[in-house]
């Protein structure tokens, strides 16, 4: 069978394998669950292979980047079908994001930066949600802008999902008056200096077009000393660097942040410096701020993929060095 | 209309990550369609944002825009070589803002701050709590002094890295490559969260197969 | 500075006998706040004697305001033990005069006012004093080098592994008969990282006109593709080869990130070079353009200042330059007095950093551990002095 037959008798089975599944949807079936020894067989299986290809790799049989690449998309896709649940631990720098929110005051207004995109939704989506819902949950006020263009849509998207939350849909909040989308505003770290000395300065009105005096929640917000809490979603330039250096180095805002995982470890000098108030750091870190507030969701149901994913990355470097040992005592013996 | 979005978001998703296998004419043409509906998308942001929301709007109120649009009229004399040099006063004007706003936030946030925070003490727990450290913060506090310390050490281009200068300046470049193996985990973990991202998408939005 | 005075309380609400009474708060004092545009007022207190921690009467504060002798309007409620308040909402030229009301389930108890306190605006922030002089110190020495480097004093700068590969790069290049891919990464011309790329551009583009091998060089942004034209022309006739030159061996490609590497993914895959330099700001792409240059065989140096990006640059090149080696290697390899000078007057921020930090250790350490006097002073000293706010 040549490489091109091959192919197109994988394409087809794709097809139908998508074309069976989404007719299966449309006809209301619901989601697919492993019970609880497919789980632990489908990882005996997985740990299995992984084994044969190290044993093969010791023959000196090498495998192609594609077979790696199979073997990350299978630890990704099958735990989102087990029902294990992961135990997380909490950070303390999580739990100390989670008690500088929860000791403001009712009625505490809060400054949400959403400095993000799409790309970056699935790692920051779930930590805004998050945090969302607790500052709703316990009557603070949300200011929301953002310098990314995308980020206020991000917000939006965030709101929607909490407003479906039984518990925050009782509260009926009022938009203008508990919580206030500003939207964008370009400029990167010059709007957060101008901010300093007045937030109307850079939005004249709101992201549906309302005039900055006829907004009630802020209204009487002149700047960031009118703001009792900050938290930033940040996922490159401009973001979280650049709110500690201004915000809060010059103008003293009491700032958390969330930030993708790439971005983390360079907030950690910010944090031990105090200049963070707290700091959740990829989808870990979102995870982690669920559970301390209680509202499991999609950083929890995650996780799993994510260790799974990490344990198949560990077992393919393990392997990628026995093979690079293998071949320098090869050529060792060969007298190279 | 929610049935053709999810239909184009999978085609367009699968389309990129059939580059996995080899590349094709369908990750060509999702990559040229990603690429077409950004620019086009910058442009509307920036147009409507700024020259709309920013300059055309407020024109009226506030006479620096007219500066600001005048200087930016500037850059597209680039276009034209006999006056192109027109286009380095607004960029001069640029590098000069971002140079004078840097310079200040660097220093205080990347460099004061940051000494300050790590004048320590090695054997106590925190300001005025005596010699009460335990094994793991004395340890900690010392990887923070001996990792900043011999960090600069590695960094500093006046002196050859020969005797203990060049010992310390080793031991520097240990931290580092720890420090950047610890952040390539995490960069790895950040890359795996989209790919859970998108699978999440293709196998919950669209398949239905995960709740 | 406004200071309490003895005006009568007027304002209290008394209840009848079960009412549950606070005492007022105590030494209200309302400040200027400083070095502002005259637009804050800083209030503090001493919270109620009521106000405990257990059985407490009191339920928190309401801070009140009087705009030029008008009405009293309430700021802001306060939770219990709050003991200070800023009032960011005045206006310069006003008069505002306070007062703190204690809060019961029975009513208010407020304080005596103070007195008038008038915002005022300093036009230079005294409290950033020692920020302004070490930036002075640090931009004194970066003058000093620079010119001392002009007047042709060699300056010393450390051997940078990495800059020794690049002639043999090159040489490798021209051997195999494949060309150089040189990428500038995806920052523009504000980047100080892409200035640096240009500048070694400069010392690699005359290597490679010496050894006539050919050289690719696909760009992000508009303006690198006008700069890296430039260098290339004057680094080829300075090699006495100005024919070979062609503006086609610098092409712009497009401003979006992963449409960039898309091309230059392509572009290794066809060419198969056997140099690839890549130097600059990147970002999410490093990975895929190294591992590409990886895949087709070639030998990589690269150099970047995003430490988000470096660990990959270490996995997948065979020379990398670290951070600030990247502007050094261009100071180095273009040997100007500015760049120079500029490497030079760090090193002098660097060592008072080390300095700083060793004595700091050293006191605090002592002064915590066996409580010596002078050590506690001086570490004092040193946290004001570095301090920030």
């Amino acid at each position: 069978m040549t490489t091109r037959t091959k192919e197109i008798i994988a394409l087809v089975a794709v097809a139908l394998f998508v074309v069976i599944f989404y007719i299966r949807k449309v006809a209301g079936r619901g989601a697919i669950e492993f019970p609880t020894w497919l789980s632990m067989l489908v990882i005996l299986l997985i740990l299995a292979s992984l084994l044969w290809i190290l044993v093969l790799t010791i023959r000196g049989r090498l495998i192609e980047r594609r077979v790696v690449f199979l073997y990350v998309g299978i630890a990704v896709a099958l735990p989102l079908f087990m029902s294990l649940t992961q135990k997380i631990s909490v950070s303390p720098e999580v739990k100390q994001l989670y008690d500088a929110i929860v000791e403001l005051p009712e009625g505490s207004k809060v400054l949400l930066s959403f400095d993000y995109d799409p790309p970056s939704a699935p790692e920051l989506q779930p930590m805004a949600e998050s945090i969302i819902r607790l500052c709703l949950q316990r009557d603070l006020k949300l200011i929301i802008m953002g310098l990314w263009p995308q980020g206020p849509q991000q917000a939006n998207l965030a709101l929607e999902k909490v407003f479906d939350d039984e518990d925050i849909a009782a509260k009926n909040l009022q938009y203008g008056v508990d919580y206030v989308n500003l939207g964008f505003q370009s400029g990167n770290e010059f709007v957060i200096q101008r901010m300093g000395g007045s937030f109307q300065s850079m939005f004249q009105s709101d992201y549906e077009g309302t005039r900055y005096e006829d907004i009630p929640l802020v209204r009487n917000v002149r700047n960031f000393s009118n703001v009792d809490f900050s938290v930033n979603f940040s996922a490159g330039f401009p973001g979280t660097v650049e709110w500690v250096q201004i915000a809060v180095d010059r103008f003293g805002l009491d700032l958390g942040a969330g930030n993708t995982a790439v971005q983390a470890p360079q907030m950690y000098v910010y944090l031990n410096a105090g200049q963070l108030n707290g700091l959740l750091g990829g989808m870990s870190g979102a995870a982690e701020f669920e559970d301390v507030a209680d509202y499991r969701a999609k950083g929890t149901k995650f996780m799993l993929s994510q260790s799974f994913a990490h344990a198949v990355a560990i077992a393919f470097i393990l392997i990628g060095n026995v093979a690079f040992f293998m071949s320098g005592r090869k050529s060792r013996l060969k007298g190279d | 209309m929610e049935h053709f979005a999810l239909w184009l978001g999978a085609f367009l998703t699968l389309g990129i990550l059939s580059f996995l296998y080899k590349d094709n004419a369908w990750y060509k043409l999702s990559e040229a369609v990603f690429v077409g509906i950004s620019a086009g998308f910058w442009f509307a942001t920036l147009f409507w944002d700024n020259l709309v929301g920013k300059f055309w709007d407020g024109k009226g109120e506030e006479p620096m825009l007219w500066v600001g649009a005048a200087l930016g009229l500037l850059m597209l004399f680039r276009l034209l070589p006999k006056v192109g040099w027109l286009s380095r006063w607004p960029l001069a004007f640029i590098v000069g803002a971002t140079s004078g706003l840097w310079l200040m936030n660097y220093l205080a946030s990347n460099i004061m701050s940051q000494v300050q925070a790590t004048i320590l003490p090695v054997f106590s727990s925190g300001f005025g709590a005596g010699f009460d450290a335990d094994l793991a913060t004395i340890v900690g506090n010392l990887v923070i002094f001996v990792g900043t310390f011999t960090g600069l050490v590695y960094f500093f281009f006046s002196k050859e890295h020969k005797g203990v200068f060049g010992g310390a300046a080793r031991v520097g470049i240990f931290f580092i490559m720890i420090t950047f193996g610890a952040s390539f985990g995490y960069t790895v973990m950040s890359r795996m969260s989209l790919l859970i991202g998108r699978i999440d998408f293709l196998l919950g939005d669209w398949l239905g197969m995960i709740g | 500075m406004g200071q309490p005075d003895t005006a009568p309380l007027d304002t209290a609400v008394f209840a009848d006998s079960g009412a549950v009474t606070v005492a007022p708060v105590e030494s209200l004092l309302a400040e200027d706040h400083k070095y502002d545009n005259g637009r804050a007022v800083d209030l503090s207190w001493v919270p109620s004697i009521d106000d405990q921690l257990v059985d407490s009467k009191a339920l928190g504060y309401r801070v009140y305001r009087i705009v030029d002798g008008g009405e009293a309007d309430s700021l802001a409620d306060l939770p219990p033990f709050a003991a200070a308040f800023t009032d960011g909402s005045v206006e310069r030229g006003h008069s505002y005069v306070y007062f703190v009301s204690a809060l019961s389930p029975s009513g208010e108890f407020p304080s005596v006012h103070t007195a008038p306190v008038k915002p005022e605006r300093e036009w230079i922030n005294l409290s950033r004093g020692w920020l302004f002089l070490i930036m002075l110190f640090i931009s004194a020495a970066v003058i000093f080098f620079v010119e001392t480097a002009r007047r042709g004093k060699k300056l010393f700068v450390r051997k940078i592994a990495g800059l020794e590969a690049i002639d043999d790069a090159v040489g490798r290049a021209t051997e195999m008969g494949r060309p150089v891919l040189f990428i500038p990464g995806i920052s523009d011309m504000d980047d100080v990282e892409t200035l640096a790329a240009l500048t070694i551009l400069g010392r690699v583009s005359r290597t490679i006109a010496d050894y006539d091998s050919k050289i690719f060089m696909p760009v992000s942004r508009s303006l690198v593709m006008t700069a890296a034209r430039e260098t290339l022309k004057a680094s080829y006739q300075s090699a006495g080869r100005p024919d070979a030159y062609s503006d086609d061996m610098v092409n712009y490609v497009t401003d979006e990130q992963f449409g960039y590497v898309a091309a230059v993914d392509g572009l290794m895959a066809r060419e198969k070079p056997a140099t690839v330099f890549l130097l600059g700001a990147f970002f999410a792409e490093s990975l895929i353009l190294a591992e590409t240059g990886n895949s087709v065989g070639a030998i990589q140096i690269a150099g970047t200042a995003r430490p988000a990006q470096l660990p990959f640059f270490i996995a997948a090149c065979d020379f990398t330059l670290i951070g600030e080696e990247l502007f050094a290697a261009s100071a180095y390899l273009s040997g100007e007095p500015r760049m120079l000078g500029s490497l030079k007057g760090q090193d002098v921020g660097k060592a008072l950093a080390m300095i700083v930090i060793l004595v700091g250790v050293v006191a605090m350490t002592m002064s915590e551990a066996w409580d010596v006097g002078v050590m506690e002073n001086l570490r004092a000293w040193l946290v004001r002095v570095f301090s920030t706010s």
